[in-house]
C-alpha cells in the first residue's frame, strides 16, 4: 500500500494548484431521495462539526434526504462499538486509514463499486494512489474498495507570527541545522522557542507521533519509514530510538518548550498553538498539520497575524526535502441508495469548495475551483509541495489500530513523562507482537 | 467539666467547618468560575475574582483603510476596547520584546519613524508624515487593569450555542422514562418475591442480588447486537430512546427490586390477610394496599434511579446516537472535555448545567434521597 | 426530534407498561370470575403476570451478557474462532494488565477506607452540633453530581501552568503561594493515583456520611451515658463504644464502595484515559474491546476478571441475606 502512494500527494496538489482551471463544477444535483435519511458519524467536533453539517444540508437540499452528522472525541472506541454490534452510522469518517482497514476486517464495512472507483479515479489527482488507500481487506482476506478521501492535510508545517519573528530579529529556516539553531538562539534570548502539545482526549498523544514520522523522514531514507510502518523494522530499532531521542531533544528540554517539558502532555493540541499569540507570547514555534489554523483564536488573519514555512530536512543528509501528508477517508457502513449517493456527492466539486472557503481543507479533487480557497496562505501549500522529493502518508495512520490508535500514542506520551525512548519503544513492539 | 465540654465541642465544630470547607471548594470555585469574563477566567483563579487583574493583550491598529489627512500627517484613530468601558490601559509597548515599554501619556516611536499615543480607555491615535501603506496596522501590546467581571454570557453562549440546551432536553427524555419503567415493573416483581408463593422464588432472589455486582460494560456488545438484530428486523433504528430506556431499565433493575422488596417484605403481613380473607386478588392487594403504602419508598427509589441515570455517562454514550438531537449532558460535556480543552468558561459552565437538575433535586427532595439510602444499606 | 414528539414519545413507553399490567390482571379477573371461584391457577399466572417483564429484562441485560462475555472470551478477537486460554494467559502476561490490577488494589485499599472513615468522623463531629444538617448537606452534595462533571471540577483544581505563569488551578495556586515548584498533578505516576482516588473519595463520603448519621442515632443512649458517668473520654467513646457497635453499618458502607470501586471507569476516563500509569481494569477492559479494532476475546477475559473479584463480595451479601431470612 504505502510504495503505491509515494507520488500521490506530489501530483494532486501540483494540478491543484497550478491546473487548477476555471472549471466550476456548478452546483450538485441529486436524485429525489425524500423520506430516506444518512447518518454520519466522525471524529469532528466543534467548530469543525458544523462546516461537515452544512456540507450535508446541500446534499439534503439537493435531493430531499433527511442528514444527520455527531462527533465525539472517544470516537476510536465509539466506532468500534457501533461496528461490532452493527449499529453504526451510514457513514464513518476515518481519521485513520489504519482503522478503516480494521473495521473493514470485521466485516463492518460496505464495499464500493466500481462507479464511485471510477469516480476517484477520474477526479482525484493520482487517483489510483487514493484508490489503493481506501482498498482494504475484507473479513475473508479478499481486497476491496471502500472509502473516499475527504479533506487531506500536510503536515510538515512549521506555524509562527510573523511579527514575533521581526520583533527579535529572527529568520526562516532553510535547513534543520538551521532550524536547531534557531531553537538555542530563542532559547538564549529568553523566548521559549516551542509550544508542543498532545493532549486530544482519548487520541491524546497523536501530535508527538507527527514529529517521530517528520522527523524519521528527515533522518533515514523513505525505504527505512516503510519498513518501519509494515514493521518489518522492529519498532525498537536504534534508528527509530534516534528519532525519538531527536524529538525529545525539542519536546523534553525545559527552556524549549511552553511550560515546560510537565506541560507537553497535559496541554491539548488545539490550544497549544495560543502561545503563539499572547502577550507577551509564549512561544515562538509550532509544528502541526494544515488544519491548525481552525483552532487559532478568533479574528486572526493567515498571512498578516500567522504564517507558516517547511519543517526542513538536514542540509548534511541526502534525503532531499520530504512531506508528511494524512487525510480523512469516509466509509460506508451499508449500501443503501441514499448511503451511496453521498459517496458520490462527496466525489462532486461542491462539498470541496464548501469547505475550502471555511480554511483548513486541502483536497486532490480535480475539478475544483482553486479561488475558492479561504486564504493564499494554502495555496502557498503547493508551493512546499511541489517542492518535495519524498511524500510519505502519515505513519501511525497506517499501522494497525492497536498501534497507531493505540500504543504508540500512549507511548509518545510516557516519553513526554520521562521514560527513556528504549522502554518506550519495547513496549509499542511489544505490543504489535501481541497483535500479530 | 463545663468549659472542658465547650473547649471539645469548639474543636469539633472546627473540625468539621474545616471539612465542609473542603468539601464545598471544588464546587464553589466551578460556580464562581461560570460566572466569570471568559478573558478573566482564562488568566486568573477564580479566587481572585473580587479583585482587579492585570490583563496582558495585543491589538492590531487599522490599516491604511481608515486614515485621514490631517495638518500634514496622516493619521488612523480608533479604539481597542470597541469603545466598552472597564478596562483601563496602564502601559503598552509596540514589540513582543518590550510589552511594557512605554507608560500612558508617553509616545512610541516605531522604525518607520511613525508615532502612536494610547489613552487609558483604549483609544489610539497613530500618525505619520509618510501616507501608510500597509492593509493591517501594527500591533500594540497594552497592560491593563480590568475591574471584577460577572456575565451571565456563559450560560448563554453553553445553552443556546453549544447544544447544552438540546442535550439537557434528551436527558430528561432520557431520564424520566428510565425512572418510571424500572420502578413499575420492579414494584410487582418485588411484590411477588415479598408475598406470592411460586416454585424457585428464592433463587430467582439470589440471582436478583448477584445481578447487583455485575459490571455493566459487559452487557454493551451483546445487547447492542440484540437491538440491532431488532432493528433490522423492525426497520427501525438500532439507536433510539425506547433502547436507552430499556438499558437503563435493566441495568437499574437489581438494585431497584432489592431496595423496593426490603421495603415491601417489612409492610404488616396482618394487613395482607385480612385482605386475602376478603377475597381480594394480589392485584387489589397491590393496587390497594402496597402502593398507598409504599409512596416515600417509590419517592426515594425514583430519586436513586433518577440521579443514577442523569449522571450515566456510558449507557447514554453506547446506546443513543452522538447527535445534537440524541446526545446527553455527560457525553456532550464529555465532548466539549475534549474538543475545548482549556476552553474553562464553557466546561465550567457546562458543567455547572448539568449539575442543576441533580442538586436541585437533592436539595428539595434531601431527606427521601437519604432516606431510600438507608433503607437499602442498613436494612439491606 | 421536536418537544412535542418527545413528550408524546416518553409518555407512550410509560403508560405501555402500565396498560400492560392493568389490561393482564383485568383479563385474569375476568377469567377468574367467569369460570369457578376455585380458579386453582390463578396465583401461579399471576405470578408470572407479574414476574414476566422483570425477570424478560434482567434475562436480557444480565444473564444473557454475562454467559455471552464467558463464551467470548475463549474466542479470538472477532468472536470466530475458538482459542482457549489463549486470551487468559495474555493478560497475565500483560504488563498494562498488571498495572491495572495493581491500581485497583489501590483504589480498594484507599477509597473504602477512607470514605468510611471520613464519614465516620463526619457524622460523629455533626451529630450534635446545631448546624450539623447543614454541614451533612454539603459534604452529600457530590453525591448529586456525575462522575463527569466531577472529572470537569478537579480538572480545574489540578490544572496546571508552567512555572512562571499564573495558576488557576487552586492546587498548584496553593503550592506556589508556599513557594514550591507548580506540578503537572495527573501525570506523575504513582500519585496521581491518589488525586484520582481524592474524587471518587469526595463523591462516596457523602453516602457514608448519612448512613452513619442513621445508625448513629440507634445507638442506645444509656450505653453512652453509663461511658461518661465512668468518665471515658469521647474519643475514647468513639472507638470502644461506637465503633464496634456500627460494625455492621461500616462493613455494608465499606461493601457497597467497594463495588463501586472495582467498576470504576468514569473518572479514570474522563480524566486521564488510563494515560501515566493511572490505568484501572475497567477502562482497561473498555479499550481492548472498542480501541484500535477492538479484541472482544482480551476485552472479555478483563470483564471475567472484574467479576471475579466482586463475587466473594456477592457471596457474602447473598449469605447475609440468607440468614436475616432465618431470624
Amino acid at each position: 500500500m504505502i510504495k503505491t502512494i509515494k507520488l500521490f500527494l506530489a501530483s494532486a496538489i501540483a494540478i491543484l494548484f497550478f491546473n487548477s482551471s476555471a472549471f466550476a463544477g456548478g452546483h450538485y444535483t441529486g436524485p429525489d431521495l425524500s423520506g430516506q435519511k444518512v447518518t454520519m458519524f466522525g471524529p469532528w467536533l466543534a467548530p469543525e462539526d458544523a462546516t461537515m453539517r452544512e456540507v450535508m444540508d446541500i446534499f439534503s437540499k439537493a435531493t430531499g434526504a433527511e442528514v444527520e452528522y455527531g462527533g465525539s472525541d472517544s470516537f476510536e472506541q465509539q466506532v468500534m462499538i457501533d461496528l461490532k454490534a452493527g449499529s453504526a452510522a451510514d457513514l464513518v469518517v476515518f481519521p485513520q486509514p489504519g482503522l478503516a482497514a480494521n473495521a473493514a476486517a470485521m466485516g463492518g464495512l460496505a464495499p464500493m463499486g466500481n462507479d464511485i472507483k471510477q469516480l476517484v479515479l477520474d477526479n482525484y489527482a493520482a487517483g489510483q494512489s487514493w484508490v489503493d488507500l481506501s482498498t482494504y481487506a475484507d473479513e475473508n482476506g479478499n481486497d476491496q474498495f471502500y472509502a473516499i478521501f475527504f479533506r487531506t492535510n500536510v503536515k510538515s508545517l512549521v506555524w509562527y507570527s510573523p511579527d514575533n519573528f521581526e520583533d527579535n530579529g529572527y529568520e526562516i529556516p532553510g535547513t534543520m541545522e538551521e532550524l536547531i539553531a534557531l531553537t538555542e538562539q530563542m532559547a538564549s534570548d529568553g523566548n521559549t522557542p516551542w509550544c508542543i502539545g498532545l493532549g486530544s482526549g482519548a487520541a491524546t498523544g497523536w501530535p508527538a507521533t507527527d514529529w517521530m514520522e517528520d522527523i524519521m523522514l528527515r533522518t533515514h531514507p523513505p525505504s527505512v519509514y516503510d519498513d518501519w510502518v509494515s514493521n518489518d523494522m522492529p519498532f525498537n530499532d536504534p534508528k527509530v530510538l534516534e528519532a525519538m531521542d531527536f524529538f525529545g531533544s525539542f519536546a523534553l528540554n525545559d527552556n524549549y518548550v511552553n511550560g515546560g517539558s510537565k506541560a507537553v502532555a497535559t496541554t491539548d493540541f488545539r490550544d497549544a498553538p495560543n502561545g503563539l499569540f499572547t502577550s507577551p507570547s509564549e512561544c515562538m514555534m509550532h509544528r502541526q498539520a494544515s488544519f491548525i489554523p481552525a483552532f487559532f483564536p478568533e479574528g486572526l488573519e493567515a498571512g498578516v497575524d500567522y504564517d507558516f514555512f517547511y519543517f526542513p530536512a538536514f542540509s548534511t543528509k541526502d534525503l532531499g526535502t520530504p512531506v508528511l501528508g494524512a487525510g480523512t477517508v469516509v466509509a460506508a457502513t451499508n449500501d443503501n441508495q441514499a448511503t451511496v449517493e453521498f459517496m458520490k456527492f462527496l466525489m462532486h466539486p461542491e462539498p470541496h469548495e464548501h469547505w475550502m472557503a471555511k480554511g483548513g481543507f486541502l483536497t486532490p479533487h480535480k475539478g475544483v475551483d482553486g479561488s475558492k480557497y479561504a486564504s493564499d496562505t494554502f495555496r502557498k501549500l503547493g508551493e512546499i509541495l511541489t517542492g518535495a522529493t519524498t511524500f510519505r502518508f502519515d505513519a501511525s495512520d497506517l499501522m494497525p489500530g492497536a498501534i497507531g490508535a493505540g500504543s504508540f500514542w500512549t507511548g509518545m506520551v510516557d516519553y513526554t513523562n520521562g521514560k527513556s525512548a528504549k522502554d518506550v519503544a519495547d513496549s509499542i513492539q511489544a505490543s504489535w507482537d501481541a497483535i500479530k | 467539666m463545663i468549659k472542658k465540654i465547650n473547649f471539645s465541642s469548639l474543636l469539633s465544630q472546627l473540625l468539621l467547618l474545616f471539612f465542609v470547607i473542603i468539601w464545598i471548594t471544588p464546587t464553589f470555585g466551578l460556580f464562581i468560575s461560570s460566572l466569570r469574563d471568559k478573558d478573566l477566567l482564562a488568566i486568573s483563579g477564580w479566587w481572585t475574582s473580587l479583585t482587579t487583574t492585570h490583563v496582558n493583550e495585543i491589538y492590531r491598529m487599522s490599516g491604511k483603510e481608515e486614515q485621514i489627512e490631517e495638518n500634514g500627517y496622516f493619521i488612523i484613530k480608533g479604539n481597542f476596547f470597541n469603545n466598552v468601558e472597564g478596562k483601563k490601559i496602564q502601559s503598552f509597548g509596540i514589540s513582543s520584546k518590550r510589552i511594557n515599554q512605554f507608560k500612558i501619556g508617553e509616545t512610541g516611536i516605531f522604525k518607520d519613524k511613525s508615532e502612536v499615543n494610547i489613552f487609558e480607555n483604549g483609544d489610539y491615535i497613530w500618525k505619520s508624515l509618510n501616507k501608510f501603506e500597509k492593509k493591517k496596522g501594527k500591533r500594540i501590546f497594552t497592560t491593563s487593569l480590568s475591574p471584577p467581571k460577572f456575565t451571565f454570557d456563559n450560560y448563554k453562549e453553553v445553552l443556546f450555542k453549544e447544544g447544552i440546551g438540546q442535550a439537557f432536553i434528551n436527558t430528561l427524555a432520557v431520564a424520566i422514562p428510565s425512572t418510571l419503567i424500572p420502578l413499575i415493573i420492579c414494584s410487582f416483581f418485588a411484590y411477588a418475591l415479598s408475598w406470592m408463593q411460586f416454585f424457585g422464588r428464592d433463587t430467582l432472589l439470589a440471582i436478583v442480588i448477584a445481578s447487583l455486582v455485575v459490571p455493566l460494560q459487559m452487557s454493551l456488545i451483546p445487547i447492542l447486537t440484540i437491538y440491532n438484530d431488532i432493528g433490522a428486523l423492525f426497520g427501525v433504528a438500532a439507536k433510539s430512546y425506547p433502547g436507552v430506556w430499556m438499558a437503563h431499565t435493566g441495568f437499574g433493575l437489581a438494585s431497584t427490586t432489592f431496595l423496593l422488596r426490603n421495603f415491601i417484605k417489612s409492610l404488616p403481613n396482618e394487613m395482607m390477610e385480612a385482605a386475602r380473607v376478603d377475597g381480594a386478588t394480589h392485584y387489589d392487594i397491590f393496587l390497594r394496599i402496597i402502593l398507598p403504602l409504599s409512596i416515600p419508598a417509590f419517592a426515594s427509589i425514583f430519586i436513586l434511579q433518577f440521579l443514577w441515570v442523569w449522571n450515566d455517562l456510558l449507557v447514554g454514550l453506547v446506546f443513543l446516537d452522538q447527535v445534537p438531537s440524541e446526545i446527553i449532558l455527560t457525553a456532550k460535556l464529555k465532548e466539549l472535555l475534549g474538543s475545548r480543552g482549556e476552553n474553562w468558561e464553557i466546561l465550567t459552565t457546562g458543567a455547572f448545567v448539568s449539575m442543576t437538575v441533580p442538586l436541585l433535586i437533592f436539595f428539595l427532595l434531601q431527606r427521601y434521597f437519604i432516606r431510600g439510602l438507608v433503607a437499602g444499606s442498613v436494612k439491606g | 426530534m421536536s418537544i412535542v414528539s418527545l413528550f408524546l414519545i416518553v409518555c407512550l413507553g410509560i403508560l405501555i407498561f402500565i396498560a400492560y399490567f392493568h389490561i393482564s390482571n383485568f383479563i385474569l379477573d375476568h377469567f377468574v370470575n367467569n369460570k369457578s371461584k376455585k380458579f386453582s391457577h390463578e396465583t401461579s399466572i399471576r405470578a408470572v403476570i407479574f414476574i414476566a417483564p422483570a425477570f424478560i429484562v434482567l434475562f436480557i441485560f444480565i444473564l444473557y451478557p454475562v454467559f455471552e462475555t464467558v463464551r467470548l472470551s475463549f474466542y479470538d478477537k472477532f468472536g470466530r474462532d475458538f482459542v482457549g486460554l489463549y486470551n487468559y494467559i495474555w493478560a497475565f502476561k500483560d504488563p498494562e494488565f498488571r498495572r491495572g490490577i495493581l491500581n485497583n488494589l489501590g483504589w480498594l485499599l484507599v477509597v473504602p477506607t477512607l470514605s468510611t472513615f471520613f464519614g465516620l468522623v463526619i457524622a460523629k463531629l455533626a451529630d450534635k452540633i446545631w448546624w450539623g444538617t447543614f454541614a451533612k448537606s454539603i459534604i452529600f452534595m457530590p453525591m448529586a453530581i456525575s462522575f463527569v462533571g466531577a472529572g470537569v471540577i478537579w480538572k480545574f483544581i489540578y490544572e496546571y501552568r508552567g512555572p512562571g505563569d499564573v495558576q488557576i488551578g487552586l492546587l498548584n495556586a496553593i503550592i506556589v503561594f508556599f513557594g514550591f515548584e507548580p506540578q503537572a498533578w495527573i501525570t506523575i505516576p504513582i500519585w496521581n493515583n491518589l488525586f484520582l482516588m481524592a474524587i471518587m473519595i469526595w463523591i462516596q463520603t457523602g453516602l457514608a456520611l448519612v448512613i452513619f448519621s442513621a445508625a448513629l442515632r440507634g445507638i442506645p443512649k444509656e450505653m453512652l451515658e453509663a461511658a461518661r458517668i465512668d468518665g471515658a473520654s469521647e474519643f475514647r467513646i468513639f472507638f470502644s463504644i461506637i465503633i464496634p457497635y456500627l460494625e455492621q453499618t461500616i462493613l455494608v458502607i465499606w461493601t457497597i464502595i467497594t463495588i463501586l470501586v472495582l467498576k470504576i471507569f468514569d473518572i479514570i476516563f474522563a480524566m486521564t484515559n488510563g494515560e501515566w500509569q493511572t490505568e484501572v481494569l475497567a477502562n482497561l477492559m473498555y479499550d481492548w474491546m472498542f480501541r484500535g479494532g477492538g479484541d472482544s476475546g482480551r476485552g472479555s477475559v478483563l470483564a471475567i476478571v472484574i467479576m471475579l473479584g466482586v463475587i466473594p463480595i456477592m457471596i457474602w451479601n447473598i449469605h447475609k441475606h440468607r440468614e436475616e431470612q432465618k431470624i
